[in-house]
């Protein structure tokens, strides 16, 4: 958004770090795209240097510096992220909560901004430790349909992406319909 | 969209500068019969002023710290109505009391709920009660929920800009309107409708109730997708907790279904269910 | 002639050789031996210590053998005051990682980091090369035990079983020899005292003359590394027909400034 006009209704807001770790973004308009790119570099020259990639765990924890970093910094960053990745090692998915202000928390789901007060709960409720991909798509639609129909503002659809152990991608999501509190 | 909150959570009014004069003029000709002639402070414009002392998010040091902030759901199903609600009150970050009944029993057909000031929403909701009796013994029949929120939502109106606090449901079955709803706030809004969620937990509230409300559930599946849907708001929501009050509203009149402590029911749905994986159950 | 290009490391010459770093290799290779040996359950170092003085101090001055980091420990044969700084640099480096990254540096990672900076003083300054060679012992996730050795030129290799210091050539093809890649950390640690006791000069081997330590896992995993204490040492000797025997002595035949 810039002012009151939307410029773009599908950017994807999310960056590959490397095979299997993904870091979406929301916050200041610049920040974001200039933070995410920077990580995105410095992940990928670790992986050049050292022909291995950083574990989502690691990742994380060097993203927390950079933003504690850029947090007592003259002109901070002021982006919220979520990174997901895959640990091959262990053979485990990783998601972590990340806010500009260099919080830092692994979590089984998450959410950033108003989203938040909309979603936590039925992720509370419906999400359980061992649930299948086709289970959290379940889970997804319930928390964008709630979006829809009680967001004040309009709600313009998602980006949804998976990440496994055989890398990222992105996943078709029908999201037109319009949904109407009861 | 924090512009777009602003706005909305903004009193409308606010750039109105109501005089004394004015609002007593007002009161006097749409206020009740019976004598509710308060006494005002000698204020130019008690809207402000109030606002000045009471308004904790541009002052946090204002004198006044009004009870705020609540969980508060109503929805109907083919069988009636649920109502809950959470028992905490605050003042500021202080936690006033666990014990709070923000399910106010108007009648023995008509509940009324209350967030927002306890106090505005405790005595009003009494001189609710009292109208309705009163509709009662002048009409020799139960007063409607529409009537009943009518006469609450301009009550309210007849104030506006004065500093009430309320954010409430009124709920009964009647013969004639089966089983009602209706919302009615401090800014004269009175809406009907099937479901509602107030308070500073009501979208976490929203959230769980959505996903799963079918207006033909059965009485059992609607009595607990409404107490955890107030728990779902305890759990998330600093100014919701305490216990979980809950009723359901029927045609003979409204059935208690208990005062329940929130901490052994998340305990309970957490592990037995699997719920809120993401609070550890074992230090680590 | 070659006094033109030896008083400066950063001149190659004409035979294109750095001759201070030649002569760093000199300083260590008569200092006291150092080797590490692989085995498939961990890493055990040991050194031979030229600092042997009744009057010495034994429990508070290990003098060859450090630890780096949780999961790595080296030792270190040449001038102990050069290995100070490079050690101090190191565990710097380990302490910054693990600030970054929450996670141990990898092993190869904290080696390079420190060869780079060797690598630096054979190129620019006009100052003396570190007159240090290392042997590293260290485990990470990605390539479980490993053992490195790195010398004042900043090179550094991976190695299955390696040495530096006095006699590092014959105590290399005895290791050539005698070294099974299926071997224990038991048997490691026995290979370790027999090529000792055959490289050093002294006959008889005594908690005073050698250092020992070794890098494993525990049961449930975790890595840890020990820096023997003498008892553990004397032990080892005795199990194995190393020991010395009572009556002799301690000969004194360090003299300061000399590499140990």
């Amino acid at each position: 958004m810039r002012g009151a006009t939307i410029l773009k209704a599908n950017e994807d807001k999310t960056r590959q770090l490397n095979k299997h770790t993904l870091m979406a973004y929301v916050g200041e308009a610049g920040d974001t795209i200039q933070f995410a790119e920077y990580i995105q570099a410095n992940i990928q020259l670790y992986s050049m240097r050292n022909s291995t990639d950083l574990t989502p765990s690691e990742t994380s924890s060097f993203v927390r510096t950079e933003l504690a970093r850029s947090l007592r910094s003259r002109s901070p960053y002021t982006v919220n992220l979520l990174l997901g990745g895959f640990d091959p090692r262990t053979s485990k998915p990783e998601l972590y909560w990340i806010d500009y202000l260099a919080s830092c928390a692994p979590v089984p789901y998450a959410a950033h901004g108003y989203a938040q007060y909309y979603c936590l709960s039925i992720l509370d409720k419906h999400h359980h430790p061992d649930i299948s991909l086709e289970q959290g798509m379940k889970i997804l639609r319930m928390c964008t349909d709630e979006l829809k129909r009680r967001l004040p503002i309009d709600f313009k659809g998602v980006v949804v992406k998976v990440v496994d152990g055989e890398g990222i991608r992105e996943v078709e999501y029908e999201d037109g319909g319009q949904v109407l509190a009861p | 969209m924090d512009a777009l909150v602003a706005q909305y959570s903004q009193p409308s009014h606010s750039a109105q500068d109501t005089t004394l004069d004015d609002s007593l003029a007002l009161s006097s000709k749409i206020a009740p019969p019976l004598s509710l002639n308060f006494e005002l402070p000698p204020i130019d414009s008690h809207s402000a002023w109030l606002r000045a002392m009471t308004d904790d998010h541009s002052n946090p040091q204002c004198p006044i710290k009004i009870a705020h902030g609540t969980t508060t759901l109503a929805f109907r199903f083919k069988g009636g109505i649920i109502v809950a609600t959470d028992s905490r009150a605050t003042a500021g970050n202080w936690i006033a009391s666990q014990t709070v009944k923000k399910v106010i029993e108007i009648n023995s057909c008509l509940l009324g709920t209350m967030a927002g000031g306890a106090a505005d929403c405790q005595y009003w909701l009494a001189y609710l009660g009292m109208m309705c009796r009163l509709h009662e013994l002048r009409h020799k029949r139960r007063i409607s929920v529409a009537a009943a929120s009518k006469i609450l939502a301009n009550l309210v109106y007849s104030y506006k800009g004065m500093g009430l606090s309320m954010g409430t449901m009124c709920a009964g079955v009647t013969p004639t309107e089966g089983p009602a709803l209706y919302y009615v706030d401090n800014d004269g809004t009175r809406l009907a409708g099937n479901m509602f969620c107030v308070g500073s937990g009501q979208t976490f509230a929203y959230g769980v109730l959505d996903a799963e409300y079918k207006y033909e559930m059965e009485e059992d599946e609607a009595l607990e997708l409404g107490k955890r849907s107030i728990l779902a708001a305890t759990h998330r929501d600093a100014f919701s907790g305490g216990f979980i009050n809950l009723y359901h509203v029927k045609e003979e009149g409204w059935v208690k279904h208990g005062f329940m402590d929130t901490n052994p029911i998340f305990w309970k749905t957490k592990l037995e269910k699997g719920e809120f994986s993401n609070v550890t159950s074992k230090l680590e | 002639m070659s006094r033109r290009y030896d008083s400066r490391t950063t001149i190659f010459s004409p035979e294109g050789r750095l001759y201070q770093v030649e002569y760093a290799l000199e300083a260590i290779s008569h200092a006291g031996t150092a080797l590490g040996i692989l085995a498939t359950d961990g890493i055990v170092l040991a050194a031979e210590r030229k600092v042997t003085s009744k009057l010495l101090e034994q429990d508070t001055s290990a003098e060859k053998l450090y630890i780096l980091n949780d999961n790595m420990i080296c030792a270190v044969a040449g001038m102990t005051a050069d290995a100070n700084i490079l050690i101090n640099y190191a565990r710097t480096q380990a302490q910054r990682y693990l600030l970054t990254y929450n996670n141990d540096i990898p092993c190869e990672q904290l080696v390079r980091r420190l060869c780079d900076l060797k690598q630096g003083y054979t190129q620019h300054g006009g100052l003396r090369p570190f007159g240090v060679s290392f042997i590293y012992a260290g485990f990470d996730n990605q390539r479980q035990f490993q053992l490195y050795q790195s010398n004042p030129s900043g090179n550094y290799g991976g190695w299955k079983a390696t040495s530096v210091g006095a006699n590092n050539a014959s105590a290399q093809s005895l290791l050539k020899q005698d070294y099974n890649e299926e071997c224990s950390l038991k048997e490691a640690c026995e290979l370790a005292v027999k090529v000792l006791s055959k490289t050093m000069d002294s006959t008889k081997l005594s908690s005073e003359k050698i250092e020992f330590a070794t890098v494993g896992r525990t049961k449930s995993g975790t890595v840890y590394h020990h820096l023997w204490a003498a008892e553990e040492i004397d032990a080892l000797l005795k199990e194995h027909g190393l020991a010395k025997k009572d009556s002799e002595g301690v000969e004194e035949s360090w003299k300061p400034g000399e590499s140990v």
